[in-house]
């Protein structure tokens, strides 16, 4: 993962797609190192669309955060945005940026998912349940039960709940802020080379999420 | 005693009478000649009628009234009324030689024209050699220095009629169409560029159609893409090579009409380069510094548009260079802008960059869009628009002509006939009425 204005800037002179995770002053951001790597061998993998080999990491508060309209915010720890942070996330959101954040505990009852989603709703608006019609789930494979199931929400890791619906704050009919309960983050936090020992490719969602923010 | 009737002396008729009977011939043979030489020389014409200010309406109403005036001229200052125009059309067709000297008619002319954009507006174009105050119904919108083909005004709020202004002159146009809006298509690869250029249109108003290209054979439908023909688009955007498979039937759509945007990339297919108004050349780096300043344009990267088309014009420049050009390819439209990634004015720039965002993709698609216009027939017959008065004035009567110089000369009244015939007939009863009384055969 490269950080840094000259990494940006020179993805941006290269009009690629830039996977990139968010940096937020307090919590483990950095929880799930190889998911950025992971999806963008996805996106690789299954789509034409260009992109940068390697992914980014943009401060939560910081203008560099607006040259990637699609960003990934996990964590393990509680979350408390600065004002800066949450006023930047609700001009992003509204500009037309989608974060996409992973509970990396799968817990309904833990600090992560207590404090993100109330920041979430202080910065943004509240979150909703995403019907599992959404177009989302049809954006590139389809995914007609919804949100992707992950062996963390079927081992009694966590919760121990296998949750239904993805969440999302909409803005003017589109996903500004999807957030997700089933620890995608452990799901997809191996290197790409061990997709060869998986009968099913489980990061295929992340085409979808990739693909819906490219698009609508 | 015989009487010889020949010597009696013949009778002498008095001299005086012999005069006058030669006298009365004379008279008549010259009337005859006369009338004989009327009718071989050409009739004289009689003199040209003048008017001129105020005095034209009765002149006019005079010469229609007078056969005889067969030539008349006006002098006007400004331009005349419609009526009085058209009266001066019909005399010249009744067949009245009628010119005219105008003075103090500055040309100007108005249009005024509803903008290809959901969010409505008015252009409304103005020519004239001086400067032009323009105003609509409301009250004055600004003024113009027209230069070559003129000066435009965009305004988003016009209330009809509008008035453009010069010394003496002034030129009123309505806005007697609205127009019909279809759908714009928007043709592409999944990526930023033609998610925000989707949603600055739809932002605007604008229903879009969106194909774009995610994989080879895969791509995200927005909509039904259906026939590309003017029935069912506005526009179409064309980001990049993903339009290459639809480059006939879009150069076939823009000859019948129908509007094209295209983005630099996809002017390298071959087919939509043909149709292009320039080439655009390799973009420079752009100043990501610059999003967030007063002229956030600046800021993006930019290919200069090169190799300008003889029927191409320039809309937009930075610098030196061109940055946005059109042109005309038999019906329809094409826009081609030189710069790339302009989704980062949006997301990067400072607070006001959504909507300027907006409104200069809307600006391209205005300037390309086929949208028909539907008849307001309550304006269209409003006779008291001129929007070109002096134009109208000469297309009507033709040029003006210097007034004719015989305006003082004396008329010479011809003889009439029947006096001619009367003093004719009179000599000759008299000669023969003499002669007979006398004895004379």
């Amino acid at each position: 993962m490269v950080t840094g204005e000259r990494a940006a800037a020179e993805a941006a002179r290269r009009g690629e797609f830039t996977f990139c995770t968010v940096q937020y002053e307090s919590g483990d951001w950095d929880s799930a190192p190889l998911v950025a790597p992971n999806i963008i061998d996805t996106i690789a993998r299954y789509t034409a669309i260009p992109v940068t080999p390697t992914g980014v990491i943009a401060p939560l508060g910081g203008d560099a955060l607006h040259r990637y309209p699609l960003a990934y915010l996990t964590g393990h720890l509680p979350v408390r945005f600065t004002e800066a942070e949450r006023r930047n996330l609700k001009r992003y959101v509204e500009r037309g940026g989608l974060l996409f954040v992973d509970d990396h505990n799968h817990d309904v009852d833990g600090m992560f998912h207590k404090t993100a989603t109330e920041e979430l709703t202080r910065a943004v608006g509240p979150l909703a349940d995403l019907p599992n019609d959404h177009e989302l789930y049809r954006a590139f494979f389809t995914f007609a039960d919804g949100p992707p199931t992950t062996a963390h929400e079927m081992n009694g890791w966590g919760d121990n709940l296998v949750h239904e619906h993805l969440q999302a704050t909409l803005v003017d009919g589109r996903i500004g802020v999807l957030y997700s309960s089933k620890d995608y983050s452990s799901e997809w936090n191996y290197h790409p080379d061990s997709k060869r020992f998986l009968s099913v490719d489980n990061t295929r969602f992340a085409v979808n999420l990739v693909v819906y923010a490219l698009t609508r | 005693m015989e009487v010889s009737l020949g010597a009696l002396p013949a009778a002498t008729p008095p001299t005086a009478r012999l005069v006058l009977e030669w006298t009365l011939r004379m008279v008549a043979m010259a009337v005859l000649v006369l009338a004989l030489v009327r009718l071989i020389r050409p009739v004289e014409e009689p003199p040209t009628q003048h008017a001129s200010g105020a005095g034209v309406p009765a002149a006019l109403a005079r010469w229609t009234a007078s056969p005889e005036v067969r030539s008349a001229h006006v002098t006007v200052s400004g331009v005349p009324g419609d009526t009085l125009r058209d009266w001066m059309r019909a005399l010249r067709g009744a067949g009245t030689a009628l010119g005219y000297t105008q003075s103090g008619a500055e040309p100007v002319a108005v249009s005024a024209e509803p903008l290809a954009d959901p969010a409505g507006g008015v252009r409304v174009w103005a020519a004239a050699s001086t400067p032009v105050a323009l105003a609509d119904a409301v009250g004055l919108l600004d003024t113009l220095r027209p230069s070559g083909a003129g000066a435009a005004l965009a305004a988003r709020s016009v209330a009809s009629p509008v008035t453009a202004a010069v010394p003496g002159v002034s030129a009123r146009a309505g806005i007697a169409d609205s127009l019909v809006l279809r759908p714009v298509l928007v043709l592409g690869s999944a990526g930023w560029e033609g998610k925000f250029a989707i949603a600055a249109l739809e932002e605007r108003g604008w229903t879009v159609v969106a194909r774009l290209s995610v994989a080879p054979g895969v791509a995200v439908d927005q909509g039904s893409v259906g026939a590309i023909d003017t029935a069912r688009y506005a526009a179409v955007v064309a980001l990049d090579t993903a339009a290459r498979p639809f480059a006939a039937r879009i150069a076939a759509y823009v000859r019948s009409g129908g509007g094209l945007v295209l983005a630099p990339p996809a002017a390298t297919v071959p087919a939509l380069g043909a149709l292009a108004p320039a080439q655009p050349s390799a973009p420079d780096r752009g100043d990501a510094g610059l999003l967030a300043g007063a002229d956030a344009r600046r800021g993006l990267p930019l290919g200069a548009l090169r190799a300008l088309r003889a029927d191409a014009v320039a809309t937009e420049r930075r610098g030196d260079a061109v940055a946005v050009a059109a042109r005309r390819e038999q019906m329809g439209r094409v826009v081609l802008h030189g710069y790339d990634e302009t989704w980062r004015w949006r997301m990067q720039g400072g607070a006001g960059a959504p909507f300027a965002h907006r409104e200069w993709w809307a600006g391209l698609v205005a300037a390309a869009a086929y949208a028909p216009a539907e008849a307001r027939p309550a304006v269209a017959r409003d006779a008291s628009m001129n929007d070109a008065p002096v134009a109208r004035f000469v297309d009507v009567l033709g040029a003006s002509s210097p007034e004719p110089r015989d305006a003082a000369a004396p008329r010479r009244t011809p003889v009439p006939w029947w006096l001619l015939f009367a003093v004719a007939a009179v000599a000759l009863l008299g000669e023969w009425a003499s002669r007979r009384l006398r004895g004379a055969r």
